[in-house]
């Protein structure tokens, strides 16, 4: 039925997909559980951030072109996420209605930034060009350098934030600020900011997961939206109790992905995708990790 | 009992009548296919907001999935007219029973889960919709959609001949309809039951709400319409295709919904015309046009939330605040002789701790009585117990802020039951009234008891028509008979209908009433109304029960038996510690208004009740 | 009586359009301890939430040290319940400005961080001292006031009993270096043992000479503690007590709602 390299090759294919997932979803499930809200512009900051990297790589070329392109992507993800959060979100943070409002504005703010993108680089793909060629043997099947690296980086990546966030007085300080707002400013900790600090940072991560998207498939002003229903699908269906939930959760997702595409075909699996999504949110809504809260 | 005026009644009326005449002129002149194609799409737009408007705004269930139901009449329309070559018109008929049975089906997953978790089943929903359509593109046309879907005729005669007019009338009929539908809902016992859950769910489910079901019939009730409009839009453009799914068409409609406002029909219907003509006048900017809407998106939920209905609310609260006024100051100097021929004596402005306030003052006497009038009436309510009591009393009346010829005053500050007390007291200092005795109706009889419970100067209480309240709000329903009084009192605006049922019913009357009290009505502030009854909840009830138990403070309680507002065995057994009569007394055949309707009767049973002040039978 | 650190000056509050205190003037003196004393539902703590700068006041000042927390004049009211009036009002009294000028509020029944530990919070409370110096010595009376604390340092907060919750607000509002502490019912629902324990716990930081507002629904633990007693009912301060002349719970009931409440 299916051979052991193919069996091993869609398998990679999978935790590669699971890895950009994880990268993007935690991003999500940060802002979810710091401020409540879910954020639609999620998807749009991947698709700027690949944009910003794209530009850099077209006057700098090679791996420095590459580098250079995702620091400064990520870093001006992380100013675009922090002044967002002033703009749609602290406008109402004292509404009732926080959650709702929050859904309209960062979907307003996902049709600008998609339209924008669309008036600056046009509607035509493109293709940011990998750093490193070649493959890597594993087990016989033979798997891309650079998803390797990607894999990597993107782990490298969430660990430096899950140390951020428990290991120095900022991140506890955010942490603080999510769990009980009014107890944190009562400490005297200045509350917008570290909630601009916390979207930044989304953003920040939404950054990389678009350089690393924009090496392996084609980017468009639209592309954001198919990484956003997939971390959307992660975040639920791992839930939000503990840092290492969302990220299980998106290497469970890109491996059902990978292998429903190659036994569904490519129209079956979103579809498949979403059942799985909302069979959870029927039977387990807190999700398949956790109990009822929400931390970080 | 939840107040309901039938629609020709209420204010509402008169603008709705003029937009429907003039939409349905308006083709007569309008006759190029461009504009006509433009309000055609205002319409299907208008629709399908003002029924998302039943789960988002009605029932607080935040349905992403709302377009899925106009998706699927669009694709039932598509797949029934050309792939199964059914009649056009029951495929048309049949589009929203469809929708209507997805919107069933939707409100299974979401029958128990709260917030977010809606948002995120709806938009999985419909993504799997869309998901499904694609690849069954068989049926569908798959991600190119579906082209020359049948045409709608009429005996032959094409729908969209001589420039679309079939089209126009029949868009225009699917809205009015379903502008019919959403009005009879909000009204309905479902409707209500909708807002209660999403008000106080607990309540609500407490009192025999049953959320799964009314979930289901919420969702249900907002497929109906988009499901037949969408079949309408199929047969319109010949073309279905799956960009109904995508944001932008979703963008639109919410901010449709947005800007007309939540909660409300008509806000949606505004903006309906106001966002797809810019969205039609921006249509040759492309991506600039998807900015700038979602940039009106964002201001108006950051700097405006209420949007456009509530601004159109406020412009005429505004205006009705000027209207208000200007006729009371109009009548300050026009009316003056009429009120003293009335009245016997001129009444003149007296600087107050709350503004400026119309006091008349007559007669003459060591001792003096101070008139307090009730909601959205006036002091020429106590014309007959001027002439009766002026004869050896100071008598004194005062029009209550934003009542009769005083000015009106701030919402915030002046108009209470406690800001009312006080400029009876400021009054009472300022005439030299020494300690008057204070009679007050219906809403001026607990500014009575308010007065007195301060402890401010008085040698008697009398009231009339007002139900003692010891706990707020749970006295409320005890003291009063429910009526659609009750829900006047209160309630900011007065149709004309309104205004003389009010007028009439205050004093007694089937209809009509006499044009000073129906004066009256008219010129009242709403928002003295509307204020008054808010704060009730602020009001000190206890001290005024202490006051009235402990008795040291004579109290007279004078009805009319056939008053159809309060309840009268509640006043009788209220307990009160020095009550004339040892309880209410009534004045037989008299209403609300015992003072006004059989004023004889009553003047005597008040002069009765001041012998009894002096008397030494008062301690008993 | 010293000097004032802590005045209120006719301040008024509540949550719009509700008024909930009115009028409330009231001043601690330097190293003066203060008890607050009156029925549930009444206001007390919706005014101490607005002198911690959780709630707007409504007019009215809030002086601390001879300078004003609060923003001038009166708070602007609404005249159009459709402006999203957060985007357009300013914030009149700020948390992050009370906790700076050294006045520290320990909430009522506080959850604080439920999925840290002990130790994690404890070592985020000193952000709000702003790098003053004394932390470390508070450290170790905070360690010395509550040895439970060292034990269940690596618990997260959801897994403490009350008390031991109602210690580490009380240890997170010491390590915030107060120069002003108010303590919001520390007893509240906690059981007997416990509640003696932390009862000893507020006299020693009283000992300490650390300024103290403190409200309590037991009157005798008040009486030991206190230099006056205001006695706080219907949203005002209604009458105030020395501490020579401590009533009985009973006796102060009776003052605020008349010989049959």
């Amino acid at each position: 039925m299916i051979s052991v390299d193919t069996f091993l090759f869609v398998l990679a294919s999978g935790v590669l997909l699971g890895g950009l997932y994880a990268l993007m979803a935690t991003g999500l499930a940060v802002v979810w559980t710091t401020l409540g809200v879910f954020n639609f512009a999620h998807g749009v900051f991947v698709a700027l951030g690949a944009y910003i990297a794209w530009q850099v790589t077209q006057s700098v070329t090679g791996s420095v072109g590459y580098l250079l392109g995702a620091a400064l992507s990520v870093v001006l993800m992380f100013g675009v996420g922090f002044v967002l959060h002033y703009v749609l979100v602290k406008p109402f943070e004292r509404n009732a209605n926080l959650v709702l409002l929050a859904v309209i504005t960062t979907l307003a703010a996902a049709s600008i930034i998609e339209n924008g993108i669309l008036l600056v680089w046009g509607a035509r793909d493109k293709q940011i060009a990998p750093p490193i060629s070649g493959t890597v043997g594993l087990m016989g099947a033979e798997i891309s350098a650079n998803d390797v690296m990607i894999l990597m980086v993107a782990l490298l990546a969430l660990l430096v934030l899950a140390i951020f966030l428990r290991r120095t007085a900022m991140g506890r300080a955010m942490r603080a600020v999510a769990q009980n707002r009014e107890a944190a400013e009562l400490m005297g900790l200045n509350v917008s900011r570290l909630y601009a600090m916390t979207i930044g940072l989304s953003a920040a991560t939404a950054a990389l997961a678009g350089v690393f998207i924009g090496s392996v498939r084609f980017i468009s002003p639209t592309f954001g939206s198919d990484p956003l229903m997939k971390s959307l699908i992660v975040v639920i269906l791992g839930g939000v109790a503990r840092f290492t939930s969302p990220i299980l959760a998106a290497f469970i997702v890109g491996i059902a992905e990978s292998f429903s595409v190659y036994f569904l075909g490519l129209y079956w699996a979103p579809a498949v995708l979403f059942a799985m999504m909302i069979a959870v949110l029927l039977i387990k809504p807190e999700g398949l990790f956790g109990h009822r809260s929400k931390t970080l | 009992m939840k107040y309901a005026p039938p629609f020709q009644c209420t204010n509402g009326f008169l603008p709705v009548l003029v937009a429907f005449i003039a939409l349905a002129l308006i083709p007569l002149f309008l006759t190029e296919t461009y504009a006509r194609h433009t309000l055609i799409l205002v319409f299907v737009y208008a629709i399908l907001a003002s029924n998302w408007d039943i789960s988002l705004g009605l029932g607080g269930i935040v349905n992403f999935a709302h377009l899925a139901f106009f998706a699927i009449g669009l694709y039932s329309f598509g797949i029934f007219g050309k792939v199964l070559g059914i009649d056009p018109w029951i495929a048309l008929l049949l589009s929203p029973l469809l929708a209507v049975a997805f919107a069933a089906l939707l409100a299974i997953p979401i029958l128990r889960l709260e917030g977010i978790y809606v948002i995120l089943v709806t938009i999985a929903a419909a993504q799997l919709l869309l998901q499904i359509v694609v690849s069954q593109s068989d049926y569908t046309g798959g991600t190119s959609g579906m082209v020359l879907l049948p045409r709608l005729e009429i005996f032959g005669y094409k729908l969209s001949k001589d420039n679309r007019i079939g089209y126009y009338y029949l868009a225009l009929a699917l809205l009015t309809f379903s502008t019919f539908f959403l009005y009879k809902l909000q009204r309905s016992s479902l409707g209500r039951a909708i807002k209660a859950l999403r008000d106080n769910k607990y309540y609500a489910i407490a009192r025999g709400v049953s959320e799964g079901r009314l979930r289901l019939y919420t969702l249900c009730a907002s497929a109906l319409f988009p499901g037949l409009a969408g079949g309408f839009y199929g047969a319109y453009l010949r073309v279905a295709s799956p960009d109904v799914f995508g944001l932008g068409f979703l963008t639109i409609t919410l901010s449709i919904l947005l800007l007309g406002g939540l909660s409300t029909i008509w806000g949606s219907l505004i903006a309906a015309f106001v966002i797809t003509i810019l969205a039609q006048v921006l249509g040759d900017y492309g991506a600039w046009r998807s900015i700038i809407i979602a940039l009106v998106i964002i201001a108006v939920v950051v700097v405006y939330p209420g949007g456009l209905f509530a601004a159109v609310q406020e412009g005429w609260g505004a205006f009705n605040r000027f209207r208000t006024d200007a006729r009371a100051s109009w009548r300050r100097s026009r009316g003056a002789d009429m009120r003293k021929a009335v009245m016997g004596a001129r009444d003149r402005l007296v600087e107050t701790r709350h503004g400026k306030i119309s006091v008349c003052e007559s007669g003459q006497g060591d001792e003096a009585i101070l008139f307090i009038h009730g909601n959205s009436s006036c002091k020429e309510v106590f014309r007959h117990q001027f002439a009766e009591f002026g004869k050896d009393h100071r008598v004194v009346a005062f029009d209550l802020p934003g009542h009769g010829v005083s000015p009106n005053a701030d919402p915030e500050e002046d108009y209470s039951i406690e800001a009312y007390s006080e400029i009876a007291c400021d009054i009472v200092e300022k005439l030299g009234l020494g300690k008057p005795i204070v009679f007050g109706w219906s809403l001026g009889g607990y500014v009575a008891l308010e007065y007195a419970a301060r402890g401010y100067p008085s040698s008697a209480v009398a009231i009339c028509g007002t139900s003692p309240v010891g706990k707020f709000p749970e006295d409320m329903p005890r003291g009063y008979i429910a009526t659609p009084h009750m829900e006047l009192a209160g309630k900011r605006f007065h149709s004309p209908h309104e205004k003389a049922n009010y007028a009439a019913h205050t004093i007694g009357m089937e209809k009509g009433g006499e044009p000073l009290v129906w004066q009256a009505v008219w010129r009242t502030d709403g928002l003295a109304r509307e204020q008054a009854f808010s704060k009730l909840k602020t009001c000190n009830w206890p001290r005024q029960v202490r006051m009235l138990k402990d008795g040291k403070i004579p109290f007279a309680m004078i009805n009319g038996p056939k008053d159809p507002f309060i309840n009268h065995e509640y006043c009788r057994t209220f307990g009160y510690g020095n009550i004339w009569g040892g309880e209410p007394q009534n004045v037989a055949e008299a209403g609300h208004a015992p003072f006004l309707e059989d004023h004889e009767t009553f003047n005597r049973m008040l002069r009765d009740f001041l012998t009894w002040t002096k008397g030494p039978a008062r301690a008993d | 009586m010293s000097e004032a650190l802590l005045e209120l000056r006719d301040l008024s509050g509540g949550y719009p359009p509700v008024s909930v205190f009115r009028g409330v003037s009231m001043s601690v003196g330097e190293q003066e301890s203060v008890g607050l004393f009156g029925p549930n539902g009444h206001g007390k703590t919706t005014l101490l939430k607005t002198v911690a700068g959780l709630i707007d006041p409504w007019e009215g000042d809030v002086v601390f040290q001879g300078r004003r927390l609060n923003a001038e004049g009166k708070m602007r009211p609404r005249i159009s319940r459709n402006f999203n009036y957060d985007l357009f009002q300013k914030r009149r009294i700020r948390a992050a400005t009370v906790v700076e000028a050294g006045v520290i509020y320990v909430m009522q029944g506080n959850l604080l961080f439920p999925e840290m530990t002990v130790e994690e919070v404890l070592g985020v409370a000193p952000l709000a001292a702003k790098g003053r110096s004394g932390v470390r010595e508070m450290r170790e009376r905070v360690h010395h006031l509550f040895p439970r604390l060292q034990e269940r340092r690596f618990s997260k907060i959801r897994y403490l009993s009350g008390g031991e919750r109602q210690m580490v607000s009380i240890a997170v509002g010491l390590l915030a270096l107060p120069k002003l502490l108010i303590l919001d019912e520390p007893t509240l629902g906690l059981s007997p043992k416990l509640r003696l324990e932390l009862m000893q716990a507020v006299r020693q930081i009283r000992e300490s000479r650390v300024p103290l507002i403190i409200v309590d629904q037991n009157i005798e633990f008040l009486s030991g503690l206190v230099d006056r007693l205001l006695l706080f009912d219907h949203g005002a301060i209604t009458r105030e007590i020395d501490a020579a002349s401590m009533p009985s719970h009973d006796e102060a009931m009776a003052m605020m709602f008349g010989e049959s409440h």
